[in-house]
């Protein structure tokens, strides 16, 4: 017996997992002697108990390192949601006072941090650091005495499905924390960031560790989001709370980077200015766009280059390009291998934090349309007044040859040139007029924010006698699957060679009288060469977020049946409509080109994509002069502005909030010059 | 109805709750413990009581959970609009159906007895309720969102006791007319339907009865708890023995009619301009007792005795509460240190 003793007690101060080994032999050791002195116990009621002591042991092994967070002042709403005042929690990772915490509990901007010791001593906090990548931040006091930080769960240790405790100390009990206890559920979530739990994380553990059944800790619980990239909110995932879907950021992680943490004030994600083809699961890393001055541009890397390596690891497909890239900071340097046809390009490049987005040139120009092939360069049907171009005498019928010395051959490849320049850049052209070549500079400008004032419709080329056998007038469009009806209104006129602007409507709560909203647009619809997409919720009072894939096969339906030109597709949509107008372009950017939200803002936690050089995206916000929405309105224009994409904002009448024909008139000029140069 | 935090629903939280929901029995307990788990549950389900009442517009659903804590058919469950209806019907376990007489209720505590007209029924003893720590493994009983119909069980959700913590209405942090000590659980029992239902161990003892949909005030969560019974047995007791006296919920918080203020102790804090400003000294009014206890100007006031003061409507509210002649203590924040003053407010001159 005192052998067993001594073993035991060898055992408990050698180790956590002597601890617990010790634990479980007491707790057998009991057992057989209430098998022998009294009734027998079930055997199975003794394993619950065990883990459950087990769980309580683990978490006193972590307390002493579990702080409390008290902060002062700061805002009562961020991004529109309500900021708790507290109280949160903290990890302390080393004797000499840093602490670790979720950067959720200091969205507020509070003017005091204070940390509360196990002990219920108070010190008053700084916040050194903040991790915009992995949402933490990291504090520090100076206590009075060492203080002490947990054990570390190695992450190769570490198996899907084994316990994982929440630990926050946020609740009035005194000195115990506060647990959840759940299972790993995931590793390398968030593309490789974090740990995934079904402990119930929120607030009240948000900054505290998430511990094994031994009580080390495997890493930090935060807020979480795959959504919203590497700019999202520190709120970006608290909508999760409680869900039985929490994220922890690796131990391993945090204590790598603390020394880093402890000299920068900000750490940010890497960034290196690619776009690429879009299909995250299937498609190759093929590099679609490389933003000007961006790391990959100055790398020279271009389109069409394909991503097979990064830091020796290959990439196959795109998400595992994204696997590779998300995990890294800026100022991180990155050996990327790429090929480009057979030719293997091998670079390093320094991910930068910020990218700065494009924002296209104007010249002042529109382009012929439904020009037969064999047709040399680029027609030019209309010179926009006070341009570029007019300014330097082009005329409508003139047609480009040369760009910057490269042959023009079509639209699509002046489009893609144009792609390369800046705004307030000079570009070099070569013009022919009749039979004369004109060479012309001139020096870009943006893009107008605002309506055409006048544009005269295209005439339609000449009738051709093939008689389209396509339905017109009002269209039901089907979805398979799909609960939606949709409707479309096609010109009666409509003629299979000329290639017609496609908007799509989202009516606003209450649902939609299709032939009154076609009676208003019937006549633009003829003359602008438009066909008008009605689709409608299933539920006439709202739309549905999962609604916005119906939306896009409609489209596609019409786009498959009708001579659609890509260039003037456009979603359109009033109140929540337009909201969802918003978030049906950002999912689509390959597809619209313009969105006109009427009484209507962006979602809320919703992030404006960059201007893309090969997907422009215009807009046109208009609202009714006095509306709730104002202030939302305002904010959407600002962050489309920001990102580079041109607004135009229009206030119609006082109460009016559906659109009259005039202002439809002026839309329909509008949309009839997306395609502008 | 489900509960979205912050946001109305995005669908992944919608699916993910429902399965909190339907995951009813322990998924992690290894498959020797499941047997004794299953008895356990089997044991608790015929003394829960699914209750049904006033409500079934506007949101409020019109039922709730109950237990039997008698042989004879007295039921503990939740004070609540439900019970405000000319009849309250309760289910047992065994699909029987009972007209019920609300024998009493306690708006203190927000629990209210029922008694059905019927014997031998299987019941909690109150005498033998456990205690339980965080960490405690605990079951919910409940019939929750109504799902359980006649001699349809009531739903169980597994959790473990977070944390034992008091409901301190008077901070502002809940809003409920209980305010002492909850068992805070990590299942999320704050849905429709669960108050009044039983949280038991692994035992199926009785630990305590599950509160109503609260949310925390502090941080905007909503809160998943349960009331100790040895917070209620002696209410229960009287209820059951018709000796309670009713409380009217608007006599639980009082008013003082001579608190403290800031200007008796000569302190002028920065303009309340926001929610949260926080509580600066904008100056000491000479010879006040701020002055005399070493206030300074552009003190930021963090605690009040030893309660951290988050702003200076918090400041505010607090000194409401405090007697006129109290002696506080002041925790200041000045420069990067923090300095305790007691502080006492003059006494008002006599004439």
């Amino acid at each position: 017996m005192s052998f067993i003793k001594s073993r035991l007690r060898m055992a408990i101060l050698q180790s956590p997992i002597g601890l617990l080994a010790g634990l479980l032999a007491i707790c057998m050791l009991f057992q057989s002697a209430a098998a022998i002195h009294a009734q027998p116990a079930e055997a199975t009621d003794d394993l619950s108990d065990r883990e459950e002591r087990a769980m309580q042991v683990a978490v006193s092994a972590v307390a002493p390192s579990v702080v409390r967070i008290e902060t002062v002042g700061g805002l009562e709403t961020v991004e529109g949601m309500l900021v708790g005042t507290g109280p949160t929690t903290g990890l302390v990772v080393s004797a000499d006072g840093y602490i670790v915490s979720s950067a959720f509990n200091f969205a507020q901007k509070p003017s005091q941090i204070l940390i509360f010791l196990p002990d219920g001593t108070r010190l008053p906090a700084k916040q050194i650091s903040i991790d915009n990548s992995r949402k933490l931040v990291l504090l520090k006091v100076d206590p009075p005495s060492p203080l002490t930080p947990p054990q570390v769960a190695p992450q190769s240790e570490m198996a899907i499905g084994q316990w994982a405790i929440a630990v926050g100390r946020t609740f009035d009990n005194g000195t115990t924390p506060n647990v959840s206890v759940g299972i790993l559920s995931a590793v390398n979530r968030i593309w490789g960031k974090a740990l995934q739990t079904d402990a119930k994380i929120s607030p009240s553990n948000y900054g505290g560790p998430l511990v094994d059944i031994r009580g080390r800790v495997m890493g930090v619980l935060v807020p979480l989001s795959n959504m919203g990239g590497p700019k999202a909110s520190a709120l970006a995932g608290a909508d999760w709370y409680d869900s039985g879907i929490g994220f922890a950021i690796p131990i391993e992680h945090i204590m790598k980077m603390l020394p880093k943490m402890q000299k920068t004030e900000e750490l940010h994600s890497g960034l290196m200015g690619i776009s690429l083809k879009g299909d995250l699961y299937a498609g190759e890393a093929i590099i679609k766009a490389v933003l000007g001055g961006s790391p990959a541009n100055r790398a020279g890397l271009k389109a069409e280059d394909k991503i097979v390596e990064v830091d020796d690891v290959p990439v196959r497909r795109e998400a595992e390009l994204k696997h590779q890239l998300e995990p890294h900071y800026a100022g991180d340097t990155i050996k990327i291998v790429a090929l480009r046809g057979k030719v293997r390009i091998e670079t390093n490049l320094e991910l930068i934090d910020k990218l700065v987005p494009y924002q296209h040139p104007f010249l002042g120009l529109l382009p012929l349309r439904n020009e037969p092939e064999s047709a040399e360069g680029v027609g030019i049907r209309y010179v926009f007044p006070d341009s570029p171009a007019q300014a330097q005498q082009f005329r409508a019928g003139d047609r480009i040859t040369s760009f910057q010395g490269k042959p023009v051959k079509q639209l699509q490849g002046l489009l893609e040139q144009l792609a390369n320049v800046a705004v307030d850049e000079e570009v070099q052209l070569e013009l022919k007029r009749g039979t004369d070549d004109l060479k012309i500079k001139l020096k870009t400008t943006a893009l107008p924010e605002a309506f055409p004032a006048a544009l005269t419709a295209l005439a339609a080329p000449a009738a051709t006698e093939e008689k389209t056998k396509l339905p017109t007038g009002k269209v039901t469009i089907r979805i398979p699957e799909a609960p939606n009806n949709c409707v479309a209104y096609v010109p009666a006129d409509y003629n299979p060679a000329v290639s017609y602007g496609l908007v799509v409507w989202l009516h606003p709560p209450g649902g939609v009288k299709e032939d009154e909203l076609i009676d208003l647009w019937k006549d633009i619809c003829s003359e602008r060469k438009l066909i008008l997409l009605i689709p409608k919720s299933t539920d006439a009072a709202k739309w549905q977020r999962t609604e916005m894939e119906v939306i896009r096969k409609a489209a596609d339906d019409v786009i498959g049946q009708y001579n659609i030109d890509r260039t003037r597709v456009v979603l359109a949509g009033q109140e929540g409509g337009g909201s969802l107008a918003f978030l049906v372009a950002f999912a689509n950017p390959e597809l619209v080109r313009a969105v006109i939200a009427v009484d209507a803002a962006l979602p809320a936690r919703t992030s404006v994509p960059f201007n893309e050089p090969l997907q422009r995206m215009a807009f046109v916000l208009t609202e009714p002069a006095v509306s709730k929405q104002s202030k939302a309105i305002e904010e959407t224009a600002t962050q489309l502005r920001a990102n580079k994409h041109p607004v135009i904002r229009q206030k119609l009448g006082l109460t009016a909030k559906a659109l009259t024909k005039d202002e439809i008139q002026d839309l329909g000029r509008w949309i009839d010059s997306l395609d502008r140069l | 109805m489900i509960r979205i935090p912050f946001m109305a629903g995005s669908l992944p939280v919608r699916l993910t709750w429902l399965c909190t929901l339907l995951t009813c029995v322990c998924v992690a307990a290894p498959a020797m413990a499941e047997s004794k788990l299953t008895k356990t549950i089997g044991e608790v389900q015929p003394k829960i009581v699914k209750i049904y009442g006033a409500g079934g517009f506007r949101g409020l659903e019109s039922y709730q959970s109950g237990f039997l804590i008698s042989p004879d058919g007295h039921i503990l469950t939740s004070y609540s609009y439900v019970l405000d209806a000319d009849q309250v019907t309760c289910t047992l376990n065994d699909g029987r159906r009972f007209q019920a007489k609300v024998l009493g209720a306690d708006p203190r505590t927000e629990i209210a007895v029922l008694k059905i007209e019927a014997k031998e029924l299987p019941y909690f003893d109150l005498k033998q309720a456990a205690q339980g720590v965080e960490g405690t493994r605990t079951l919910a009983f409940s019939n929750l969102y109504g799902v359980a119909f006649g001699d349809e069980a009531a739903s169980v959700l597994h959790g473990v006791i977070s944390a034992r913590s008091k409901l301190d209405a008077r901070l502002g942090a809940y809003k409920s007319t209980y305010s002492g000590p909850v068992y805070v659980v990590d299942a999320m029992t704050n849905n429709p339907g669960a108050a009044g239902g039983a949280l038991t161990n692994m035992r199926g003892q009785i630990l305590g009865i599950l509160g109503k949909e609260l949310r925390n005030a502090r941080n905007n969560t909503w809160l998943n708890y349960a009331v100790p019974i040895s917070e209620l047995t002696d209410i229960i007791e009287k209820i059951k023995s018709g000796k309670a006296v009713p409380v009217s919920a608007s006599d639980l918080v009082g008013r003082l009619d001579r608190p403290l203020t800031l200007q008796s102790l000569g302190i002028v804090l920065v303009p309340n301009t926001l929610e949260r400003t926080p509580p600066f000294v904008d100056a000491v009014r000479a010879g006040s007792p701020a002055a005399a206890a070493g206030l300074k100007p552009d003190d930021l006031i963090v605690f009040v005795d030893d309660r951290l003061i988050h702003s200076v409507n918090a400041l505010k509210e607090l000194l409401e509460r405090t007697e006129s002649d109290a002696q506080i203590r002041v925790t200041v924040m000045r420069g990067n240190e923090l300095i305790e003053i007691p502080l006492e407010a003059a006494a008002p001159a006599t004439n």
